[in-house]
Parts: structure tokens; sequence; C-alpha cells
């Protein structure tokens, strides 16, 4: 694959001596913090994880799983899906457990719901992970979870025309960028806000990336997270930084319902940490 | 070469003489098995990543597990062999997203533990599991175990292992489907047959099947590649000293042949 070579390390944008303060211009300058998210706790806004599933008894979640689905497959090929709901919601792995458990941190008053798209059968995760999306854009979440890519290009334009509809659907998605450097959809359309993990370990730090596609890196690297059978672990992986900006989100939109997801993603560059704003 | 000789055992000496060609000739391009190749990356990636361990293990998807094939370093007797469940722990969570990851201290996992000391009777600290992924299917999983020099692997080591692991899932699915190419022809020579009555060729089949191994001119044209592939492994002045005994073996025969 002679793309590999050109694609950057993802997260190599994120080291701390790679990081870059930047000043902005403009009425931009003036938004803060403590507007966009100060004295929000996610009350009222929906985030699905699509997923390997969330434990619903996981202690640390503290009963905030509202309902879980699960993708299978089905037909001749396997090659169509169907919907089922799992509950009590379960985790394969504890991959979509420690993910939620994050955003709970952030936002411990936000809904949690689980979409699973994994299975044994590992022939067609990318159509069940598509549909899972679709499940969730459809149910009308305010924020999906994603930490899951294909890259394969003859998938480009499903997930292309879903994340489309996501963003007028008024659906902010986050999506974790490969931890490999390689073509890594949905997560690098223009639409999705990317996440690469940093070193930093502050859960109310991250930084934008003024060369995209991946936008923003939070914290990803030895992470303490909830697992699978109430257990806990340390971790390390881009997908651990996407539920950082997801549970921050969550507490913008809770705060500013009104917030489509383009000023959304314009919020969260205004307020990252590596932004000179007004004042400072 | 005709498919419709004149002979049934034309044909069947033709074919018999193509599948042993192409199955010599396979063998001077990669090992002889592939437990040499994943071994070899095993033991580089050890090196590579300062780890005290490595390993990998196949997808059996009939069977719905991850088998350790090779092992380097701690456990390595032990683990060869052993399966796991590919929904079990970290490396089923590898498996079922595709995605690597990085776990610091696995001993706080008590399932983990517990599962894998049962097994092998050592206990890895930090664990750095990637995917071996061909055409978006996990077909196995590479970890590395026990990082020396630090604490824990972090995002450059997941991002210069996945390089890694991507050139080392692209070699062993090449050498599966050499393994399995000479078993194709044969089927595909069996679905000429079944799909023309005409031809007979069930004694051909069966001539291929018994005896393309057992004849002695086979075993050495395999022997004869075997020394070829070593060749490939010898320095510069190596194989060209080799080439050059050989070129002269060759005129000699051919010019006792000529003086007969």
């Amino acid at each position: 694959m002679s793309s590999m070579s050109n694609q950057p390390a993802w997260s190599a944008q994120f080291a701390q001596d790679a990081i870059r303060e930047l000043e902005i211009i403009g009425p931009i300058r003036e938004l803060t913090r403590e507007w966009a998210w100060g004295g929000s706790n996610g009350e009222g806004v929906r985030v699905a994880v699509v997923d390997s599933g969330i434990d619903q008894d996981h202690p640390a979640l503290e009963g905030r799983v509202q309902k879980g689905v699960v993708v299978e497959l089905e037909g001749d090929g396997l090659n169509q899906t169907r919907i089922e709901e799992a509950d009590p919601s379960r985790d394969l792995c504890g991959h979509g457990t420690a993910c939620a458990g994050i955003i709970h941190k952030l936002a411990p008053q936000a809904e949690l719901y689980s979409v699973g798209v994994l299975g044994r059968d590992l022939t067609g995760r990318a159509i069940q992970f598509a549909a899972g999306l679709r499940w969730a854009i459809e149910n009308e979440v305010d924020v999906i979870n994603l930490s899951l890519s294909t890259s394969r290009k003859e998938y480009y334009a499903l997930f292309h025309e879903l994340t489309d509809e996501a963003y007028f659907k008024n659906v902010v998605l986050v999506s974790a960028v490969n931890n490999v450097p390689v073509p890594s959809y949905p997560s690098l359309y223009s639409s999705v806000i990317s996440v690469a993990a940093s070193e930093c370990k502050d859960p109310w730090t991250y930084y934008y990336n003024p060369f995209p596609p991946v936008e923003f890196g939070a914290p990803g690297m030895d992470i303490e997270v909830c697992w699978r059978d109430k257990s806990t672990c340390v971790v390390t992986g881009n997908s651990f930084a996407a539920p950082h900006i997801a549970g921050i989100v969550a507490l913008i939109r809770s705060k500013h319902p009104e917030l489509r997801p383009f000023e959304i993603k314009t919020v969260l560059f205004a307020c990252a940490s590596n932004i000179q704003r007004e004042g400072e | 070469m005709s498919v419709y000789p004149s002979q049934d055992g034309e044909l069947s000496k033709q074919l018999r003489q193509l599948v042993q060609i192409f199955k010599a000739s396979a063998r001077t391009i990669l090992p002889t098995s592939s437990q040499d190749l994943l071994q070899s990356i095993v033991d580089a990636a050890a090196r590579l990543f300062g780890a005290a361990a490595a390993s990998i293990a196949l997808v059996d998807e009939n069977h719905q597990v991850l088998r350790f094939e090779v092992a380097h370093g701690a456990g390595q007797q032990d683990v060869v062999g052993q399966e796991i469940s590919i929904d079990a722990g970290i490396a089923g969570y590898v498996v079922m997203t595709g995605n690597p990851i990085a776990v610091a201290d696995v001993r706080k996992d008590p399932r983990f533990a517990q599962e894998f000391a049962e097994k092998t009777g050592y206990v890895p600290g930090s664990i750095l599991a990637m995917p071996l992924v061909w055409n978006d299917r996990v077909i196995g999983v590479m970890e590395v175990l026990d990082k020396i020099d630090a604490p824990s692997f972090g995002m450059q080591d997941m991002e210069l292992l996945g390089i890694f692991a991507h050139q080392a899932a692209i070699a062993i699915r090449q050498s599966q489907q050499v393994e399995n190419l000479g078993d194709a022809i044969l089927m595909g020579i069996k679905e000429l047959c079944e799909g023309s009555p005409s031809l007979e060729l069930g004694e051909v089949l069966t001539s291929l099947s018994h005896e393309v191994d057992e004849d002695q001119r086979a075993q050495d044209l395999m022997t004869l590649a075997d020394l070829l592939y070593a060749f490939h492994q010898f320095g510069d002045s190596e194989r060209k000293l080799a080439l050059e005994v050989l070129t002269a073996f060759r005129d000699y025969v051919r010019s006792k042949q000529v003086s007969l």
C-alpha cells in the first residue's frame, strides 16, 4: 500500500514538543470555556457509543446507560444486518465500557446509549459498523462516539453519505483516528471531529491541530479506564482520546442546545488548550 | 499444453510436471514453512521494540479461536500451541475491532492474569497488541510484552509496530496462499473434469495426488529448490561463487552429453 508512506503518524502531531500555540483573531477569540460549558453536567444530552457494547452494570457508570442495541449479521452471504435490543447491555471486550466511562466522568448526567457493532464473525465488520452508525443517526442522539474505522476504499462513499446525514441532522460525530497511519473512514472526513492521543493526562486539556486531517488531540496514553466485568485497566490508544472530546461536546450541547455541529467545532477550537484567547 | 490430449497418460505426465515445477518454484522464493517466517518476525519484533517477549497468534475461523503459532522470549516454550477464544480479553478486543491497544499493567486485570498464568506460567506486565490485518479481515494478533526500558508501550511503539505488522500480514497471507495454491490447481482440474464429461481425468487426479511427492525425481527437485532458497540468503560474493560452480557443472554435463 504505497499510500502508507505518505500518511503522517497521527498522534505525533500532539507530542508535547510538537504542540504549537495558536493565535486567533476576530470575535471567536472571545469564546471562553466558562461560556462554553461552565456549570454544565451533560444533562439532557444523548450520547451513543458505537463500539463493542457497554457493560451497563459497571459501577463507574452509575446507571447512566439508558439502552443498548446490537447489530447482527444475517442473510445468505451475511451481508445484511438487523438491530436487536440488548437488555441488559453487555460489552464483548471492555473497550465500549472504557469509552462510556470516560464520557461519564466528564459529563456525569449525559444519557449513554450502547450500539454494539462487533461480533465473533469477523467478515462483516464494516457493514455492521455502518448499520450501527445509521441507527444512532436515525434515533437522533446528540453525540456519537466512534472508535472504529475502516481503511477500505470501497466503503468511502457509504460512510461519507452517513456522516453528511449526521451533520445535516444536527448529530455531532466524534471519531478516533486509526492508531496506525492508514486511511481511516469515517474519521478523516471534514464534518467529523477527528481525535488522536496526546501525551497529556489532564482530562480537560485538549489541543487543536492546525495541520489536519486530525483536528484534535486529547488524553489517550496510560489512561485508567473501566473495563469488562466491572474491572479497570490502564490503556493507551487513539480510541481513548475520542471520548474525552465527546464528553466535552456533551457538556457544550447540554448548556447550548441550539448550537449546530459546525458551531460546536468552532467552540471546541476556540477553547482548545493551545489557543491564545482574549485577555490571556 | 492442450486440455484435450490424444492420450490420458500424456496429459497426466504434463500436469504432474506442471504442479511439480510450481511447487518447486514456490519453495525457492519462500521459506518451506510459514512457521519459519513467523518465528523470524517475532524475533525481530522483540528486538526492535526492546520487549522481553513477543508472540503471534493466528485466527482459526472454523473454531473461533486464536492459536499461538510462535513466541520469543519469556514463556515461549509454553505459549506455542495454546488457544484462546477470539472474544477473550485483550487479544479478543484486537481481533474484533482491528484496533491495536497498549495496556500498562495487565497484572491488575485479574481475569487476564488468571487466564494467561494458567496456560503459560508467565504473566506479563505491559503489553502492546497489534492486529494482523489482510483486506480488512483480522487474520491474527501480534503482541510484544514487557518493554524493557520503560513501564509501558507508547504511541510511537504502536505506530511502528503497525507498519511492521502490516508487512507481516502480507507475508503471512502470501505464504498461506502459496501453500494453498497447489491444492487450488488440483481443485481447478477437478472442476474441469466435472464440467466436461468427455474428459476422463479421474485417473489423472489419482495419479497427481499420490505420485507427486513420492516420485524420486520430484523429491530431488524439491531438495534442489530448498538449496536455491538457501542461496538467496547468502551474501553477494557467496551467491556469485555458487552461480559459477553451478554454471560450470551444467556446462560439464552438457559437454559430456554431446560427446556421447
